[in-house]
């Protein structure tokens, strides 16, 4: 009852915010006619109090209606959004990524006219890659700033701390990165994500059982939880299958030679190796395959792979490896190909660049909290925390990522990666088969039959 | 798999050496602990990688601009740090942090967040020598550190200059009441030191990767590789490369490359703890 009548209110009042606002402008006006009057008379009549005491009254008149217009627009503020990213420190690049995705959400929904005519506000902060600093930033947003939702975020150890001041406050959070299976166990009804761990592991995990079928696997995963969560839950899969895993080791991200792995690797000749490793592990790792000759029958990458930047810095060396890829903009979910070139277009007009997987996660998440917003006003509910997170239970949202809808947990039900192959300095679809846009190349040329 | 094993740990260790020895002298010079040195090295790869992407200059010839864009870099740092006041090391810990952040915010405006590699497809071939297979990229590492160690080694110790210099690092004190003059040789000291970044820079740009924040490790390497031979100890500096570099590849063979960093650590406090004073430092009597 409440909720509706507050709703009420603001909808009224959002209503009245544009004849407010011409009387402002039609004041104003006014106002800078009555000065140059008042200036003229103090510079002809200086002294005559009669004269100057005509428009003072005028001006008094005007500033009490001033003060009522602009308070009646207070009320109708913007909706203010909070978003916390790692845009500087180690995560920078991919927090840069998830804020460009958030920002063209944001932009998207504000040239439509916004949430029930009200304009988005998006309060962007930066967490310095600190979990410590994800604290502070998002007391902020939702202690001072009063944002009614959370969105963005790279990496658990920064979403975590980010959900849980989420909850304290009652602000719906729907992170834009997170994976670790842990953290949506944890009872907290405001925390959402579009991402979780198990869209990577189970179609390499069926690539590996139906396509694959190798006969010595190595497991290689970096010292990250996320990574070591997803090397686990790979090789449970595997065994559930009858696979045999050979070697499993962990390396520190950033390891500055794997030489010596490689020969151990190449020393128990294994066929096929999965790393769970980042970016830069690939590319330095795959670099020194070639340089010492190992070739395996494939290599699969999850993570840090299927981006162009990647494929470019690679160059020929990036040619036949695996990956997984949520969407790319030659790669969406069939009956979204309109949004996804629209998301296109747009990121490209904004950022001069092509848009990669990253960036379609903070857009993802951003969409989703502001339709599970939009249904919220849409039925005349106040936009409170309680009201967005039911909204955000309802919600079954079609987006080029993936269709969006939450389990109890927080966590997407449909969230699902393709097995994507670097053939010809493009990414091509290999798995699951009714997606498939190549055949995948197994084994992969060895290095010395390359062109 | 054995002879990989030790070509690849003698080639990261003359590596993590050129790396460590900008870092040992400045610091055994001035008392300056330049925890930025890392984001420098990263800095000069970055120069020598546009150089190389925009005018398609070879890597070879990127080393002058890197080294010049380091001398110009270093000395502006070391008006920074001679500003500073007792205790010398804390206070510069503090300032050279601050720049780390300045450094890395710094490159990825300029450079974005991209892995940016300096292409060189000769590395990626390899030698063939009896009993021994290497890469060129391994190679020209080896060949360049060793290089710069000898120089550096030439440097210190047949020169005048280098005499002052050692002297300048054992006793600052006994340093100038000698005529030294110490503040020039803390100055020459970060000259030299940028000299050494600059041909580290291209080289980690060239067989590593590089991204604005990469310089963390190549500072906690120095840091070790220094400790490990004694600060001061410039001439067993390539010893404690080798045997950290080897010891970390031997790792990875026999007990798993989850290994590495505890083998590294384990040594570094055991060294701490038995030999305070490096591998083959002598205790002060």
């Amino acid at each position: 009852m409440l909720d509706k009548t507050t709703s009420k209110i603001q909808y009224r009042v959002s209503s009245i915010e544009n004849l407010a606002f011409k009387f402002v402008l039609f004041f104003s006006f006014n106002l800078l006619q009555s000065s140059v009057r008042w200036l003229e008379i103090i510079s002809i009549a200086e002294g005559d109090r009669e004269v100057l005491c005509k428009p003072s009254w005028s001006a008094v008149c005007f500033l009490l209606f001033f003060f009522w217009c602009t308070t009646a627009t207070v009320v109708a503020e913007p909706i203010k959004i909070g978003e916390i990213n790692p845009l500087t420190g180690r995560l920078a690049k991919q927090g840069l990524e998830i804020h460009q995705g958030v920002a063209v959400a944001v932009a998207e929904v504000n040239d439509r006219g916004g949430l029930n005519g009200r304009r988005v506000e998006l309060i962007s902060r930066d967490d310095q890659s600190q979990p410590d600093v994800a604290i502070s930033r998002a007391e902020e947003l939702c202690g001072w700033r009063k944002v009614v939702g959370l969105t963005g975020g790279y990496v658990d150890s920064l979403v975590g701390p980010i959900s849980e001041v989420a909850k304290k406050y009652e602000v719906p959070y729907v992170a834009s990165a997170s994976l670790q299976k842990e953290l949506s166990q944890d009872e907290n009804p405001y925390f959402f994500r579009v991402a979780k761990l198990q869209g990577f592991i189970q179609p390499i995990c069926n690539i590996l059982s139906e396509q694959l079928r190798p006969r010595r696997l190595a497991i290689l995963y970096a010292a990250t939880p996320g990574s070591t969560e997803f090397a686990h839950g790979l090789e449970k899969c595997l065994h559930s299958r009858g696979i045999a895993l050979h070697v499993m080791e962990k390396f520190r991200p950033g390891t500055p030679d794997f030489t010596p792995l490689i020969g151990k690797l190449a020393s128990l000749n294994i066929d096929v190796i999965v790393s769970g490793g980042f970016s830069a592990d690939h590319l330095l790792f795959v670099r020194q395959l070639k340089e010492n000759r190992v070739s395996p029958k494939a290599y699969i990458g999850p993570f840090g792979i299927a981006y162009k930047s990647f494929i470019r810095e690679m160059g020929e060396n990036g040619e036949y490896l695996y990956s997984t890829c949520a969407w790319d903009p030659e790669i969406t979910l069939p009956g979204t190909e309109k949004i996804s070139e629209a998301f296109v277009e747009r990121f490209r007009r904004m950022f001069q660049s092509e848009p990669n997987t990253t960036n379609m996660h903070g857009y993802t998440s951003t969409r989703v909290l502001l339709t599970a917003m939009g249904n919220v006003v849409g039925r005349d509910k106040a936009l409170t925390g309680p009201n967005i997170r039911k909204a955000l239970t309802e919600l079954d949202l079609l987006l080029p990522m993936e269709r969006v809808a939450f389990d109890k947990h927080g966590d997407p039900l449909h969230y699902q990666h393709l097995v994507v192959q670097i053939q010809n300095g493009r990414l091509q679809v290999v798995y699951p088969p009714d997606r498939a846009t190549a055949a995948p190349i197994y084994p992969m040329p060895k290095w010395g039959e390359r062109k | 798999m054995w002879t990989t094993v030790l070509v690849s740990g003698i080639t990261l260790g003359s590596f993590y050496t050129l790396v460590a020895l900008g870092f040992a002298l400045i610091f055994g010079v001035t008392h300056t602990f330049n925890l930025a040195h890392g984001e420098l090295i990263v800095f000069a790869g970055y120069v020598a990688y546009w150089m190389w992407k925009t005018y398609g200059v070879s890597l070879l010839l990127t080393f002058p601009a890197a080294i010049l864009a380091t001398l110009v870099l270093c000395l502006i740092l070391q008006r920074l740090f001679s500003r500073l006041r007792e205790p010398m090391e804390m206070n510069s810990i503090v300032l050279s942090f601050g720049l780390a952040i300045l450094l890395q915010n710094g490159m990825l405006f300029f450079f974005s967040g991209d892995y940016r590699l300096i292409r060189v497809p000769l590395l990626n071939q390899r030698i063939h020598l009896p009993g021994l297979s290497l890469s060129y990229g391994q190679f020209t590492l080896l060949t360049i550190s060793l290089l710069v160690l000898a120089l550096t080694y030439v440097l210190l110790h047949h020169t005048y200059l280098g005499k002052a210099l050692r002297a300048t690092i054992q006793d600052r004190e006994s340093a100038a009441l000698a005529g030294i003059n110490v503040r020039g040789m803390g100055i020459l000291a970060f000259a030299i030191g940028a000299v050494l970044i600059g041909l580290a820079g291209p080289l980690f740009g060239s067989i590593h990767y590089l991204y604005p924040t990469a310089g963390l490790q190549a500072t906690l390497i120095a840091v070790t590789i220094t400790i490990f031979a004694g600060v001061g100890q410039i001439r067993t500096l390539i010893l404690g490369g080798w045997i950290l570099g080897f010891a970390e590849s031997c790792t990875v063979v026999l007990l798993g490359a989850s290994w590495r960093e505890l083998v590294s650590a384990i040594m570094l406090l055991t060294l701490l703890a038995l030999r305070p004073h490096g591998i083959l430092g002598r205790e002060e009597q």
